[in-house]
């Protein structure tokens, strides 16, 4: 007998489940477990996704990084205003030619008592070279070669100079570990108990419950506060919330809308509301691809245009965001600062229906049939498909105003909802994309400009590349960015960018939505405020700083 | 000689049903649409040679007969290959989340079976009264409610009203424990509500079966005979009577596991504890195939092992089936 279930089945109950289990949130209140804990010596953090593996080589999720980046140190690392900062090198230069890249390091102990040395960096940037597998490989797919002519000095060479400082994110491994392991025994390598040389050692990791670190009492750095970290995993939010309440966890660095706005009159507790490096957008197909089965209208820029014009983003943010963020417009979002090109709101194309009726009857499409649905000159209707991720409320939001946007200016939109698997699926089907229009996201993966400026390059379609943009002229812009090591000819380069990529409105970047946490104020004290978060962010330094209250 | 006949009959029909299984399992997440570099690599901005490398290293270059021999070959060697989400071998994944479902499964299934009996049995013999009616009835009622809803009405009336239980995880998050024994009492107090759901949803099979059989059992001459002997009544019904209708309820135990089985993911899921149901869950909402197929195969593992059990249970219960 074959086990009784089947997966419909069990999706089915699953979002019954989830519709049964907000209704939760308002009588949780009353449900409280406080536990009397030792006064401020654990660091408690809660949240509801579990990190994927402590190999850092092999992880590729925002929560594992969160953990590793206490346990291995990287040369450079990021400070409370996100300005690099001294981490195993104390000091780095370019060469003249910006090229090569030269680290002083420091003396420092890994975990298990061993020195470390500048071996173990050039190992670490070697091994991810040649490797392959790595996410950190994109920093160091120019690089090539490294030396280690002491003790205390690193240099990479790159074959063209590197606007961005791969020290700033790449973990520093222990040769003594790793050493003699190729790309399919390091996809293997569960790294169970993780050697760095952080401010924090491995303890355990609970799966499905909990991981915890404890302070190294002989880290080179200023020694936090925390005798240990711990990040508790919730696999619901509102409970999460409640232990954030009763105070058995001390922060909770992602908390939805409605459940943030909830906490922010309870008692000892702090919510705040910070600048992120994500954006959600509505993507275009605009496939160059013969097999593509999205609709060749699509590939009018007028169109684009008036899709654009028809949606006000303010209404977005106000309506399906609850007006916790801020409406889009550029490829970098808001918190990137200066980075972030500000485009003058008279220039968006942006809640402007009248101009996108213009440009649509200036383009030949007319209404010819009176349906209410507007036709091409050839008589093909302006008439997409629209797909969503059911379980993301806010994109279901979206779809649903911009659908009804879109249809006063004579576009009929056809949304259809799916799970996030099957979205991904539908939209990177790179061999024959068959769908018109989606809505998701994007986080940054790294606070440089690069990342999210790479998503709609040529060579990553097949990868990031979620619309089949491909255009030479942004490739371009792109490239000579990635070169330019001169901060304000760069900025010029990533402004033009993204000016360019706004005009071909392949995207229609809907907001940038902010992120909400929450701490308690009778724990710990200190937490520093930082775009993008006080933790789950790329400093580590709020876990280094915070006081015992 | 006909006795080993038998037995290596059934080890033969056990082999086959494995094998019909693990290709039904492999089969059918293979055929699913989706690229699973991409889920591997979920956001990770990756270059064409990472993706290229990845490929290779999950030996999904090769096509799908291949792969299938791979995945046996594997198989026979004891790998369950790796997961796509932890990127650690599913055995070892397993075993982490195992432990924590053994606990609750077994601790459930004893008591759906003991009291199950016990009250199928009392309600058999005093068939026809008040104490009959209303066993039958709740137990029907509980058999008739699904698993997922009856798990969080407990949440809703013992859990969130009363404050009598934890509704979630296996343990207080974050607590400290003075004693080894307050954090076991925490464990057992975690414990309560997942057990009692799936005792309530599947005890109503064990008051029938139990109370159908020894009602049959009792109406037959040898009872009348050992009554005639002068036996004291609850010997009768114990001793003589309750043997003979095992038979039916070590049918029972061996379909019930395979309901707890399934009944674990939604109860797990419910209640957030963190065994083998909940990994099911998350990895059905991850996509993470090997996970699935592994998680699956143990499962009927443990279901044809248990309906084996029973079987060869039934030639040192029942003669009749020695002599078949």
């Amino acid at each position: 007998m074959l086990v009784g279930i089947s997966r419909r089945d069990l999706l089915k109950r699953a979002s019954l489940l989830a519709m049964a289990v907000p209704g939760l949130a308002t009588v949780l209140d009353a449900c409280a477990s406080a536990v009397p804990t030792a006064k401020a010596k654990i660091l408690r953090v809660g949240w509801t996704i579990e990190p994927d593996t402590m190999n850092p080589l092999t992880t590729y999720s925002t929560e594992a990084v969160e953990v590793l980046q206490l346990i291995y140190d990287q040369l450079m690392h990021y400070d409370l205003d996100l300005k690099p900062q001294p981490g195993l090198a104390t000091s780095w230069t370019y060469s003249p030619d910006g090229k090569s890249i030269t680290y002083t390091l420091r003396s420092a102990t890994w975990h298990d008592g061993k020195p470390f040395t500048s071996a173990d960096a050039k190992f670490t940037f070697d091994l991810i070279k040649s490797t392959k597998t790595s996410a950190y490989y994109q920093w160091v797919t120019s690089m090539v070669s490294t030396e280690a002519p002491n003790a205390t000095t690193l240099v990479l060479h790159f074959s063209q100079p590197q606007a961005f400082n791969p020290g700033l994110a790449v973990p520093i491994i222990p040769q003594h570990i790793w050493t003699g392991m190729d790309a399919t025994k390091i996809q293997k390598f569960v790294n169970s108990h993780p050697v760095g040389t952080g401010p924090y050692k491995f303890v355990n990791w609970i799966k499905g419950t909990s991981i915890e670190v404890e302070r190294n009492e002989s880290w080179w750095g200023t020694k936090p506060a925390a005798a240990k970290v711990s990040w508790t995993l919730f696999q619901n939010e509102d409970v999460m919330a409640q232990s954030l309440k009763t105070g058995s966890v001390d922060i909770c660095p992602e908390i939805p809308p409605t459940i943030w706005r909830g906490l922010s009159s309870a008692p000892n507790l702090k919510t705040v509301s910070l600048p992120s490096f994500s954006f959600h957008h509505i993507g275009i197909n605009v496939s160059d691809n013969p097999k593509s089965g999205g609709n060749p209208l699509l590939k009018d820029r007028n169109v684009r245009l008036a899709l654009s014009y028809a949606v006000d983003r303010q209404q977005l943010v106000n309506v399906a965001l609850a007006g916790l963020g801020t409406p889009g417009s550029a490829l970098l979002p808001a918190g990137f600062g200066e980075w972030h090109l500000d485009i003058p709101e008279s220039q968006q194309f942006n809640a402007n229906p009248a101009k996108a009726e213009a440009l649509l009857t200036a383009a030949g499409y007319i209404d010819r049939n009176g349906s209410g649905v507007r036709t091409s000159k050839g008589g093909k209707p302006l008439s997409f498909r629209l797909i969503a991720i059911q379980s993301t409320s806010v994109d279901v939001a979206a779809a649903q105003l911009f659908r009804n946007a879109c249809a006063k200016v004579g576009i009929q939109l056809k949304l259809t909802l799916l799970d996030a698997n099957s979205l991904g699926n539908t939209v990177y089907n790179a061999q024959a994309p068959n769908w018109d229009i989606f809505v998701w996201g994007w986080d940054a993966g790294v606070y440089d400009p690069d990342y999210m400026l790479g998503i709609p390059l040529c060579n990553q379609i097949g990868a990031n590349n979620d619309v089949y943009y491909c255009n030479r002229h942004y490739d371009q812009l792109y490239n000579e960015q990635s070169v330019t090591i001169d901060h304000a000819a760069r900025l010029a380069l990533v402004h033009q960018a993204q000016q360019y990529y706004y005009d071909d409105a392949a995207y229609i970047i809907m907001w940038y939505q902010d992120k909400l946490q929450g701490y308690r104020t009778d724990t710990w004290q200190g937490w520093q405020p930082v775009n993008g978060g006080m933790v789950l962010n790329f400093t580590r330094d709020n876990y280094l700083k915070v006081r015992p209250a | 000689m006909a006795r080993f006949r038998y037995l290596g009959r059934k080890v033969a029909w056990l082999a086959i049903t494995l094998y019909g299984v693990v290709t039904f399992n492999f089969v059918l997440f293979h055929v699913l649409p989706g690229n699973p570099v991409r889920l591997l690599a979920r956001s990770g901005h990756l270059t064409p040679q990472a993706v290229a490398a990845i490929t290779k290293v999950y030996g999904l270059n090769h096509p799908l007969i291949v792969q299938y021999a791979i995945y046996l070959g594997d198989l026979l060697r004891g790998q369950l290959g790796l997961s796509y989400t932890y990127r650690e071998p599913v055995g070892t994944l397993l075993g982490q989340y195992l432990g924590n479902t053994v606990l609750l499964l077994a601790g459930a299934t004893l008591l759906t079976i003991v009291l199950g009996v016990l009250f199928g049995v009392i309600a058999a013999n005093r068939r026809g009264g008040r104490y009959d009616s209303l066993t039958v009835t709740t137990s029907v009622i509980g058999w008739s409610l699904p698993t997922f809803w009856t798990g969080l009405i407990l949440v809703f009336l013992l859990g969130v009203w009363l404050h009598a239980f934890p509704i979630f995880g296996s343990q207080t998050p974050n607590a400290v424990y003075t004693s080894p024994w307050l954090r076991y009492e925490d464990i057992a107090a975690h414990l309560f509500l997942p057990t009692l759901t799936l005792v309530i949803v599947n005890i109503a099979q064990f008051v029938l079966v139990a109370r159908a059989s020894v009602i049959e059992v009792l109406a037959e001459d040898f009872m009348l005979t050992a009554r005639a002997k002068g036996l004291a009544r609850r010997r009768i019904l114990w001793r003589h009577a309750v043997r003979n209708a095992m038979l039916p309820i070590v049918t029972s135990s061996a379909l019930l596991v395979g309901l707890v089985v399934s009944g674990a993911i939604e109860v797990e899921t419910v209640f957030s504890w963190p065994g083998m149901g909940l990994l099911v869950y998350n990895s059905v909402l991850n996509r993470d195939y090997p996970v699935i197929e592994g998680a699956f195969l143990v499962f009927a593992i443990v279901v044809l092992l248990v309906n084996f059990a029973s079987d060869l249970l039934y030639q040192v219960l029942d003669p009749r089936v020695r002599e078949a």
